[in-house]
This record gives C-alpha cells, sequence and structure tokens, in this order.
C-alpha cells in the first residue's frame, strides 16, 4: 500500500525531488505529528497521509494548489494568522523545505496508518426538514377529552401524559396561596394585608379574574415582566472590562421594557422594535430608544486587536438575537458548522450582515460616543428646544462678534507684526499679549464678554432627551465576509445578509438605499422576518418564557436554545397551543398570562403526594404546583416592602444603594462608578438599582441575580452560607429589621402581641397561629430579660422573620 | 434521559458528571464539621441537584490537591527578575530596533533599558536570579520557570481576564472555578476559592478576575482577608451579642422547621435551614483559620510577618498554608492592587517599582515555599508564581527606566506538587523581546494546573451557550510536559 501511494505519488508529481519529499517528512514527523499523527488530533487535521492532508482540517483544506502561499498550512509555519508549531517558529531552512514541497503540490506518504473513519458525523441540513422546532406552529386543537371544572385546554393537553402515567394534578391551592403566588408572579412583591383581607372576603365567582385583572393592571407588572426580559437581553448599564465604565442614558432602556410590558404591546412589535425601530419608526422616540438593545454588551474601550474586538462586538449581538428571539444557538456557528444543529458556518455571517450597518459602540475610549446616543426628544419637546438652542447660538455669534471687535481694537495698538499675526493662526498668540496693550476699562469688558460666552457654553443642551441607542448608521456598509475559524484576519468569501438555511433560508430583498437613508435598510427586513407569524420559533420562544416564568420551567427547559443541544419539549402540543393562541390573540402577552393563569395547572397545590412523587419526582408532568425561591430583586424589594421603606417611585436614572466597604474594597479605586444614593433614591425597587458589570449589591449577588455578560434565560438557585451570614449579619437586613421594628411599634404602639403578630402577617400573608405569636412573644421576653431594649429586641425578632424560608419561599 | 441528571434548565449536560456520571462523593472525616455548601442547589427547571461543591475524584492521577496562585499584578519584567539576559546589559541607552506591543502601541525599537539589578546563580541548579529576589533564589531547586509564556493582550483588563479565565472577554468561569467544579471542595466549612487582594485594593475589572460567569455562583471566588473579619458579613451586626445571635438562630430554626413539616420532600428548605447553622459556624471556624496564635515565632519569622516591609504579604500566605491545611483548593493571593505604581506596572522606574514589590514578596514567598516544604505539603500543593504578562526590553519615555507592557513573551513559574523543581524551559530572544523558544500560551499554564489536579484539560467540561465551554477552549492545550515530574 505504502509503495503504491508513493509511486502514485512520484507518478503524478515526476518532478519531484524525492529528497525534498523525505526532508519535509522528517520535519513534519519532527515538529506536527504530536498534535496531527494519530493519537489525539488538533483541530480535525492529520499529516500523517496524502488523503489525510487533501481532506484538511475542521475549516477545510490546508494546502491552496493554485496559491500555494494562500494556504493554510503555508500561513501556520510563517506565523501568519495561525502559529505552528506553537512551540516556535521553524527554522529558516526548514520552512523553506516546506515551501518549497507545498509548491511543488505537498506530495506526502504514508507516514502513519490511519484508518479513516467514515465521513464525520456533520449536521445534516436535511434534518431540517423533520426536526421539531423548525417546523411551523402546528394548528393544534385542544384534547377532545374534556376540559377539567373551572379548568382551561392547558389542563387537557396535561392531563393526556398526567393520564398515562396515572397521575392526577393536585387539588387546588387554597385561596391565601394563590393570592401570594399570583401576586409574586406578575409584580414580584407581596400582597398588602388589606389585599390579603379584600381577596379572602370577595366570595364572587371572579374573584380570581378580576385579582388577575387587577395586578395585570398594576404599574408593578412592568417592573417584575421587564426584569425577566433585561435577564434576556444582558442588560447592563456599563461596558465591562478595565474601566468598567457607564452606557450613558441606559436607563431609557430598561423604561422603555417596563412601558412595554404595562402599556401590553404586541411582543411582535416589541421585538420589531429592538431590532429595527430607527428603521420603522423613526419619529418615535421609543422605537429608538428600543434599538438599546444593540448597545448593552460588554464593550472593550481598549481592546488588543481592534478588529476582533468589532467582531467580538458583533458576536454579542449575533448570539443575544439569536438567543433571545430565536432560540437558537448561532453563536456555536462563528468558526465552524454548527457541531448538532443544521446550521452551517455560513449563517453565521449571514446573520450577522443583516447588523453590518450599525457602528461600533464608540471609536475611541468616549463613553458618549455619537454612535451609541440618539436624541429621543419628543417632537414638540424638541422643536422648542431647537428654538431655544437657535436662540442660544444667534447671542454666542453676538459675543463672538463683540469681542473679536473689541480685540482688533486693541490689536491696533500693537506693532506691525503682531497685527499681521492677527490675521492668521497665530492670532491666540497675539490675542495673550493683549494686557500690556488694553485700557483697564477694555480688559474689563473682555472678561465680562468672554465669562458670558463660556457661560453659554457650558449650558446643557435644554430639555434634550438622549437615550443609548444604535446611531450613525452606515447606509452602504461593507461587504460582509465568512471569516475562516472566526479569525477576522482570515476573511473567506463574501456574504450577504440571508435567513438560516434550517429555516428556509433565502436571501431576502433588501430595498435601496436612497440619499436619505440613515441605515442599511437590512435590519427592518430581519426583523419582519422575526416577528412573522410563519416564522416557527419567534412565538414558540416567547410563550415558553412566559410558562417557564409561571410554572417554575420551560416546557422546553433550555429556554435559549431550542436545538438538539437543548431540551426536547415535554409537551409540543401545549407548546404549540400556546404558541397559536398568542399569535390569534394579537401576540397580547397580557393575555397569554391571563390563559395560563387561568389554568387549573396553576392554581393547583404545592403539596406533596407521595405516589406521585415516586413516579415523577422532578415534577415533569406537572402533577403539583413547583414551589420557588423568591428571585434576587423580590428578596430585597419584599424586604423593603415589610419594613416599610420601598419606594414606588418609577423610571428615570438608576439608582445607587449603599454598598458596605469591605465588598468596595475589591474595585481597584473602591467606591469608582458607584455614587451613593440618599435613602429615598435607594430604596426604590430593584430593577432601578444601577446594573454595574463589575459589582453588585450583596443581597442581589447572595441570591443568583443574573450574570449581565450574556444572555441569562434562566436564573440559578443556590443556597450558600454567605446568604445566611447577610440574612443575620448583614448591613441592608439589619437596617431593615429596625425599620420594620419601628413600623411595628407606630401601628400598634405599646401592643406586643399585635406587633409579633403584625410582623408575621406581614411577612407570611397568613393568620398567624396562638402559638407560634406565644413563642414569639416568650422569645421577646427572653431578650428584655437579658438587658435588651424592647426596641432592640422587637427588631431582633423581625431579623428572623425577615430570614424565615416561609417568607422567601413561594408554595 | 435521566432527569436527575438535569442541572438550571439551560442544559442537559451542564452537571453530567457531577451528579450522575459514577463519581461517589469521598466521605472526609476530621474536617470541620458540616458542609460550607448546604446539599441542595436546584436547577431554575425545578430539578433538585446535589451539592455542587461535592468532592468528587479526580478524572485522572492528581499529583496536586491545591493550588496557591500569586498574582504579581500589573506585569512583573522577566529581564529584571528570573530570564537573565547578558545582552541587554550594554545596550542600555542604546536606540535599538526591536518590535514591541504595549499600551503605547506597536513600536518598531526604542531606547533599550538595560536590566537594573545583577544576576547570580541559586540553588545547586545554578538558576540565574536577579538580585530583586534574594529569598527566592535560594529556593531555586524547588522551581521550575517557564520563560516563554505568550499571551493575546498587553492591555491590563483582558490579560488579567486572560490569565485568570482562559478568555479575553469577562463572563466565563476563572480557573479557580473551574478547579472546583472538576474536584469539589472537601472542606465543608470554608469557600473552595479563595481570593486576597492586595491592601491597596482589587485589581482592575475587580470581581471579575474571580467571577464564576456562567456557572453557579457557588463557584465564584471568595475575598478572604488575613484579618479580622476574614469574611464578609462575618462580624456580629451592632447590637448583637453571640449569646443572642444563638437565641435568634434557634427561634429561626423553629419557624423554619415548622415551616418545612408540611413539605418535607423539598431539600433546598432543608438546606437553607442548615445553611443559617453553617454560618454560625464559620463565624468561629473562620477567625479559627486566620488565627496565627498557634504559629511559632519561628514560622512568623519565615514569613516575614515580624517585619513591617512583609507582614502584610507575609501573613496572607502563611494564611494560605492554613487554607491548605484545612482542604481548600484553590487560593489566589495578588501583589498590588489599584493602579500604576500600586502595582507591578512600572512604567516610568523600573527600580523603584520594583525593589518595592518584589521587596515586600520575595522572603514571604521563599518562606511559603519552605514552610510548605518542611511539612510535607509541598508535594500536593502547586504554586503558581506570575503576573499577566512582562514587560519590554525598551524604554516606555524619553526620560526614565519605565517599561512597557509585553505579552509577546514572559516569565510565569510553578513550584509544588507534580512540577519538577530546579528545571527551566522557553526562552525568549536574547533581549527578551518575545517568546522563541518552546512557547507556551497562557492556556498551557491552565492545561498544567489542571493536570496536575488530576482533572484533563481537553475533556473538563460545562454545556453553556450551546457549546461544550472548556477552560482552554475548543482547541484544547497540552500541559508544559517538561516541567512534570
Amino acid at each position: 500500500m505504502l509503495a503504491h501511494i508513493v509511486f502514485l505519488c512520484l507518478f503524478q508529481q515526476p518532478d519531484t525531488p524525492a529528497s525534498l519529499q523525505k526532508q519535509a517528512v522528517e520535519i513534519i514527523e519532527k515538529n506536527c505529528l504530536k498534535c496531527h499523527g494519530t493519537g489525539k488530533i488538533r483541530g480535525g487535521l492529520r499529516l500523517t497521509d496524502k488523503k489525510s492532508l487533501a481532506m484538511g482540517g475542521e475549516t477545510g483544506p490546508v494546502i491552496d494548489v493554485k496559491n500555494p502561499a494562500s494556504g493554510l498550512l503555508w500561513k501556520a509555519i510563517e506565523y501568519d494568522e495561525l502559529q505552528m508549531p506553537p512551540s516556535g517558529k521553524l527554522s529558516d531552512t526548514d520552512r523553506k523545505i516546506l515551501r518549497d514541497w507545498i509548491s511543488a503540490g505537498a506530495p506526502l506518504p504514508d507516514i502513519k496508518a490511519v484508518a479513516h473513519p467514515a465521513e464525520p458525523v456533520k449536521p445534516k441540513l436535511e434534518d431540517a426538514k423533520t426536526y421539531w422546532a423548525y417546523q411551523p406552529v402546528k394548528a393544534v386543537k385542544p384534547p377532545a377529552s374534556s376540559i377539567p371544572d373551572g379548568g382551561n385546554p392547558i389542563d387537557a393537553f396535561l392531563q393526556i401524559r398526567l393520564g398515562k402515567a396515572g397521575l392526577v394534578m393536585n387539588p387546588q391551592a387554597d385561596k391565601r396561596v394563590l393570592l401570594r403566588r399570583v401576586t409574586y408572579d406578575l409584580t414580584g412583591l407581596p400582597p398588602s394585608p388589606a389585599q390579603v383581607e379584600a381577596y379572602l372576603k370577595d366570595t364572587s365567582p371572579d374573584a380570581y379574574t378580576h385579582l388577575v385583572d387587577r395586578l395585570l393592571a398594576s404599574p408593578a407588572y412592568g417592573e417584575r415582566w421587564g426584569r425577566h426580559w433585561l435577564d434576556v437581553v444582558r442588560y447592563a448599564e456599563t461596558n465591562g472590562y478595565e474601566r468598567d465604565g457607564p452606557k450613558p442614558n441606559a436607563f431609557r432602556y430598561r423604561d422603555y421594557v417596563i412601558r412595554s410590558f404595562n402599556a401590553d404591546k404586541p411582543y411582535n412589535q416589541f421585538v420589531r422594535e429592538q431590532l429595527a425601530g430607527d428603521e420603522i419608526d423613526p419619529d418615535n422616540g421609543d422605537a429608538l430608544t428600543a434599538t438599546g438593545f444593540y448597545r448593552l454588551g460588554i464593550w472593550d474601550d481598549e481592546p488588543a486587536d481592534r478588529l476582533q474586538a468589532t467582531f467580538d462586538e458583533y458576536d454579542d449581538i449575533v448570539a443575544t438575537t439569536a438567543q433571545a428571539f430565536l432560540g437558537m444557538t448561532m453563536n456555536c456557528a462563528r468558526c465552524h458548522d454548527h457541531k448538532i444543529d443544521p446550521i452551517p458556518q455560513s449563517d453565521y455571517y449571514r446573520l450577522l450582515a443583516f447588523f453590518a450597518d450599525i457602528p461600533r459602540f464608540s471609536n475611541d475610549r468616549n463613553v458618549m460616543s455619537s454612535t451609541s446616543q440618539r436624541d429621543v426628544t419628543p417632537k414638540a419637546k424638541r422643536m422648542a428646544y431647537e428654538k431655544e438652542l437657535e436662540e442660544r447660538n444667534r447671542q454666542k455669534e453676538a459675543l463672538a462678534t463683540a469681542i473679536i471687535a473689541l480685540e482688533d481694537t486693541i490689536i491696533k495698538r500693537m506693532p506691525a507684526e503682531d497685527q499681521r499675526a492677527s490675521e492668521g493662526l497665530d492670532r491666540p498668540l497675539v490675542v495673550k499679549k493683549l494686557k500690556d496693550f488694553q485700557k483697564p476699562e477694555e480688559g474689563k469688558e473682555l472678561r465680562n464678554l468672554r465669562q458670558q460666552r463660556d457661560r453659554l457654553e457650558k449650558l446643557p443642551t435644554p430639555s434634550q432627551e438622549l437615550a443609548l441607542a444604535i446611531n450613525q448608521c452606515n447606509p452602504r456598509p461593507p461587504a460582509t465576509h465568512l471569516l475562516v475559524r472566526g479569525n477576522p484576519h482570515s476573511r473567506g468569501p463574501e456574504v450577504s445578509a440571508g435567513f438560516p438555511v434550517a429555516l428556509g433560508g433565502g436571501t431576502p430583498v433588501i430595498p435601496d438605499v436612497g440619499p436619505q437613508s440613515r441605515s442599511a435598510g437590512r435590519r427592518k427586513v430581519l426583523a419582519d422576518w422575526v416577528a412573522s407569524p410563519d416564522n416557527p420559533l419567534t412565538a414558540r420562544v416567547w410563550v415558553n418564557r412566559l410558562w417557564q416564568h409561571h410554572m417554575g420551567r420551560g416546557i422546553v427547559s433550555s429556554s435559549n436554545d431550542f436545538g438538539k443541544f437543548g431540551t426536547a419539549p415535554t409537551h409540543p402540543e401545549l407548546l404549540d397551543w400556546l404558541a397559536g393562541e398568542l399569535i390569534r390573540q394579537g401576540w397580547h402577552t397580557k393575555s397569554l398570562h391571563r390563559v395560563i393563569l387561568h389554568s387549573n395547572a396553576y392554581r393547583m397545590s404545592s403539596q406533596v403526594n407521595p405516589q406521585a412523587l415516586a413516579k415523577d419526582p422532578s415534577n415533569h408532568l406537572y402533577w403539583r404546583y413547583p414551589m420557588r425561591r423568591l428571585a434576587a430583586e423580590e428578596v430585597r424589594d419584599s424586604i423593603l416592602r415589610v419594613s416599610g421603606r420601598l419606594q414606588s417611585e418609577m423610571h428615570g436614572p438608576s439608582v445607587y444603594p449603599p454598598i458596605p466597604r469591605e465588598v468596595l474594597a475589591g474595585q481597584s479605586v473602591p467606591g469608582s462608578g458607584w455614587p451613593t444614593s440618599t435613602d429615598d433614591q435607594a430604596n426604590r425597587r430593584s430593577v432601578y438599582v444601577h446594573v454595574k458589570r463589575s459589582l453588585q449589591l450583596p443581597v442581589l449577588a447572595h441570591h443568583d441575580q443574573a450574570d449581565t455578560d450574556t444572555s441569562c434565560p434562566v436564573r440559578h438557585t443556590t443556597t450558600v452560607p454567605s446568604q445566611a451570614l447577610g440574612m443575620i449579619n448583614g448591613q441592608f437586613n439589619n437596617e431593615q429589621a429596625g425599620f420594620l421594628a419601628r413600623r411595628l411599634e407606630s401601628e400598634h404602639p405599646g401592643d406586643t402581641r399585635a406587633q409579633v403578630r403584625r410582623a408575621l402577617w406581614l411577612t407570611t400573608q397568613r393568620e398567624p397561629m396562638p402559638s407560634e405569636v406565644d413563642a414569639d412573644i416568650a422569645y421577646l421576653g427572653e431578650l428584655v430579660r437579658r438587658g435588651l431594649a424592647p426596641g432592640e429586641a422587637l427588631r431582633q425578632l423581625c431579623l428572623t422573620d425577615l430570614a424565615a424560608n416561609e417568607f422567601i419561599y413561594l408554595d | 434521559m435521566d432527569e436527575s441528571r438535569q442541572f438550571c434548565g439551560r442544559t442537559r449536560r451542564d452537571f453530567l458528571w457531577n451528579t450522575g456520571a459514577g463519581f461517589p462523593a469521598i466521605a472526609l472525616s476530621g474536617l470541620l464539621g458540616d458542609q460550607f455548601f448546604a446539599k441542595a442547589t436546584r436547577a431554575a427547571d425545578g430539578t433538585p441537584l446535589g451539592n455542587p461543591l461535592a468532592p468528587k475524584k479526580p478524572m485522572g492521577e492528581a499529583k496536586a490537591k491545591s493550588v496557591i496562585f500569586l498574582f504579581m499584578y500589573g506585569g512583573p519584567s522577566h529581564m529584571d527578575t528570573f530570564d537573565y539576559k547578558p545582552a541587554l546589559y550594554p545596550l542600555d541607552g542604546k536606540t535599538i530596533p526591536v518590535k514591541t506591543f504595549g499600551r503605547g502601541g506597536h513600536r518598531a525599537g526604542g531606547r533599550a533599558v538595560g536590566p537594573k539589578w545583577q544576576f547570580k546563580p541559586g540553588g545547586q541548579c545554578g538558576k540565574m536570579i536577579s538580585d530583586v529576589f534574594p529569598n527566592l533564589r535560594e529556593r531555586a531547586d524547588d522551581i521550575a520557570f517557564i520563560h516563554s509564556f505568550h499571551a493575546e493582550s498587553p492591555i491590563h483588563g483582558s490579560a488579567m481576564l486572560m490569565m485568570n479565565s482562559g478568555r479575553l472577554l469577562s463572563g466565563h468561569p476563572a480557573l479557580g472555578s473551574w478547579v472546583n467544579y472538576g474536584l469539589g471542595s472537601v472542606n465543608e466549612n470554608m469557600p473552595g476559592f479563595v481570593v486576597m487582594l492586595d491592601k491597596t485594593g482589587g485589581p482592575i475589572s475587580g470581581a471579575k478576575n474571580w467571577s464564576s460567569g456562567y456557572m453557579p455562583a457557588a463557584y465564584q471566588g471568595n475575598i478572604l482577608r488575613a484579618t479580622t473579619p476574614s469574611i464578609n458579613d462575618l462580624s456580629l451586626a451592632p447590637g448583637m451579642t453571640p449569646a443572642n445571635q444563638r437565641h435568634l438562630l434557634d427561634r429561626l430554626a423553629e419557624k423554619n422547621q415548622a415551616h418545612h413539616l408540611s413539605r418535607v420532600d423539598n431539600s433546598e428548605l432543608a438546606a437553607r435551614l442548615s445553611s443559617f447553622e453553617l454560618a454560625y459556624r464559620m463565624q468561629s471556624t473562620a477567625p479559627q483559620v486566620a488565627d496565627f496564635s498557634q504559629e511559632d515565632a519561628r514560622t512568623h519569622a519565615m514569613y516575614g510577618i515580624d517585619r513591617p516591609r512583609t507582614e502584610d504579604f507575609g501573613r496572607k500566605c502563611l494564611l494560605a498554608r492554613r487554607l491548605v491545611e484545612r482542604g481548600v483548593r484553590f487560593i489566589q493571593i495578588y501583589s498590588g492592587g489599584a493602579h500604576n505604581d500600586d502595582n507591578w506596572d512600572a512604567h516610568s522606574d523600573i527600580v523603584s517599582n520594583h525593589s518595592k514589590h518584589a521587596g515586600n514578596t520575595d522572603l514571604p514567598i521563599a518562606g511559603l515555599l519552605a514552610d510548605l516544604k518542611r511539612r510535607g505539603l509541598l508535594d500536593s500543593t502547586l504554586v503558581v508564581w506570575g503576573g499577566e504578562f512582562g514587560r519590554q526590553p525598551t524604554a516606555e519615555y524619553a526620560q526614565g527606566s519605565g517599561r512597557d507592557h509585553n505579552a509577546y513573551g514572559f516569565t510565569m513559574w510553578m513550584a509544588g506538587g507534580g512540577i519538577k523543581g530546579g528545571t527551566s524551559v522557553g526562552a525568549t530572544d536574547e533581549l527578551g523581546a518575545a517568546a522563541v523558544e518552546d512557547r507556551f500560551h497562557v492556556k498551557n499554564l491552565h492545561a498544567t494546573v489542571l493536570n496536575r489536579l488530576g482533572l484533563d484539560p481537553n475533556n473538563l467540561s460545562y454545556f453553556y451557550g450551546g457549546l461544550d465551554q472548556k477552560l482552554v477552549g475548543v482547541e484544547g492545550a497540552d500541559p508544559i510536559r517538561k516541567i512534570l515530574v
């Protein structure tokens, strides 16, 4: 066999001196086969025989027959793009031998015997034709089996699998439990005692419906559900990296999200605005603010490799867009075809091409770059301030004229060369000398005029509202290329904007760019495609997120990944029915909330049923409602609500609650970027707390606040002693326990029993049992007996109520 | 699919080999009692998990159990410390052609700055080491020097992330997180990943350098101080006494038990209940770790704790040894913090800057190596020394001896568990400008650390964002075999 191949090679390359091949083989054996031999293979490339060499590696051929110097192997040994061997550049002599060898067609005998496996298993594009997530949303009818009493189609879908497993749904949770559950789910806050009482008293058949309507109409709804979306879009207000500098006016995007949820903006519109608000509705401040979506990622203001950084920024956009809206991990195809999903590498760059008109966050270190700040002032206001600006500019001009005239008067007294110099670029030097020639009253007047001018220049632009957004897009962006191995310095073939082949592919028609165009018009095309009812993923991905936040886990539990590496849907028909329902209901998210919240499944008890637990311990079939711990923001907001300190002010620039000095000490400049807010501002809801990538409030960090560097589809729930230490020793909890104690004293002065009962009411929303009230009173008595002032004893009791599982967990 | 293998709902494979792939938890007795990490971490998809930090068997043979990473933040100069460049001395002050890339951008040449210290041989191996490290020179036989590292960025922020997490971009777990993910923690009363900061402050990017990124927070680095209180929120709040805190926790436990009674199947509630007891015990165990009163005067002297100059770093090194004794997996100590000359970032005057930082750390680090050795701990403890990059052979400014950053070539050293002492591998060119021989990427350092701990760098993976993420990246990396025992 060996002889045969050698013979063939020699036959094909008759003029190749055998000695060249021999020398090349020696170099390869010595330097390359450790990683490209028969053992562990790097980059999928073997240099053991001609066939392997011809097949190339994961990124394709390594020999370019026509242009030998463009081949990857050639470049790699020259340390151009790739550096091979990594341990050090080969000697000049060795490199010359290999270059000559490559130029001669790279003849190679079998250095080592290798068995060639069948073609490597690659994702097949045909898979796209059968894989469930890429098929159109099925028009599903609820199962013919009857919808249970008081329930809705959701229950009929769930009962099919439950029935097969011999399981039944738990009975309905009691009214109080349900009130607490749904209030937290929709607003992130506990119900007030008055709300509990009113709801328990309301025995009308539609009491629950009214409750849901009231909660959905509450402004707190947008604050809770907006936060879920902010997790998905990696919302943060700083850029990360060395300086972790601010993203000015990012809060407007956060407010846009909260307002969109509160207004029940159709989800398809919400999607379109974020992807292409500037192209769809350029005069609408909200739509422009929505494009802040593109600006939320990490940004390196001092990259070692600018081009690499530019494509890292695009990668952030491609990855987030595909995961957030489509549940696709397109980011896996940046360097090579997706390992398992039918996403070829070209799809990644075709998607990237839609975003090619978006300029870098900033072209220098300035975080206030005009490429990422956009004027979103409402039209009427803008007209007013434009008038103001005009007037101001007029004044500035008048002042400038007066200053020059007065200077000229003085300059006329100066020597001729100065007079001449004053007419050119050197005028500032001449002006510096004026004081030797001016009369005192002239000097005074000049100072006065200059002060007026300086004051005008320092005035902020009147009433102008800037938002973090994309700005100054490039209507005619340069061509997008596939990047070999994802390396921006290694351009492959040009690609044009196109949709993933798994979803039918196609190269859309992009409208021509006119002279007035402020962008390339591609993103609107993408937005329309994503937000189309025919897109198989968009509606499914969104209803799955809604389900996840209501039912503890998505029907597809990997809610950012509907691909093969993700998890299969537990209830595919239900998912399709919900997706269809969303579209039928005009993409109104609140309508979907109502559907889910009115199912028996949502309203059932979380109590354990031992037989069901044995059969389905992880509750995949939904035989009970899953208990959950409050999310980080809910923990902090609830503590503030109970202590009476929570401020309900909505929207606006973010706030900076105090952070203990020992935590700030972890910063390179302790306290930098954290101008602690005044009390009232500090006590606003957590969604308004400044999101600084390198610094978190301890109470939020302890409770698994989202990591903001990439999209966060699901929060972890971890239990670590640092949470417990914070609960009993932390500054925040101890202060809030004090406020709660004072609240109790002022609401029930001198009545210990009432105070104790009230604290339990506020934290559990249920009627306290006499035994626990007695135990709390005994606890206080013991503390007072030990010499504690009653106020401090009460404060310590409050600490137990704020740390209790019943407060932090929902049934 | 086995549902119990699910973790966090992001993926189905995240925790495969933690929970279901047959790695039995190793019961370790004689430690400080109950667990640091309570039993339950719940996936957000509703699946209860095991303890994410339960001890796991290494994937292969482990030479080391713990790592002490001495991070010389700012970038120490290799040609003034461990990388002897005799050819550079006579060039001092002369303009030379040399390709550099630092904060000042790409340059093709500049004024050479000769090494500012003399080098002398140390140990049996005769390793040439600069006078700036007279004590470490005596330990040369314990140390393997790697002179041929190169990194991808000469800018602090991204270079720090590269050295700590293998990526220029934040959001990825730190080396210490990977170690704890791979091995779990055998100390149940202390965090498995501990970070000690310089007294001047944290490094650039702060907590991003010890973040667990997309992994659960259980794997992130915890700040520990060599003073009291050593851990955040460890001290009693104003108005609280130890007795009353006990009383409080008892009442809290009653409330939590009453609540748990009708929810007994929920292990998360039980875990949270017991986490308060763990926290309570940490208040006494953590200060014990930082209580040096049982250490004799000789030990104090070894670490330089008896001298004002070296006391601070010496305390941290001694604390590191005490943490190693208690089974803490990964300890990172920063020399240098904040900005400019508060760390090794010697842009204007290499002599004053490095005299200061080397002077603060030389004796403590030499003491740490000696102390670990005499206690038989060096064999199972991997000590790593280095910064995020090295420095250039040429001056940055027209005046002065400051050097700009250099990611083209720099030196790091390792000692202890499974490392061949008294060896040197790789080389930079004769000026120290770039690694030319046996070049190693930062990933090779990470691969070496994981390999010594019995973890396979090319197979230790965590599924996130549609990919099997690895510390050493998709292309993988080999350990530096020439320094392995």
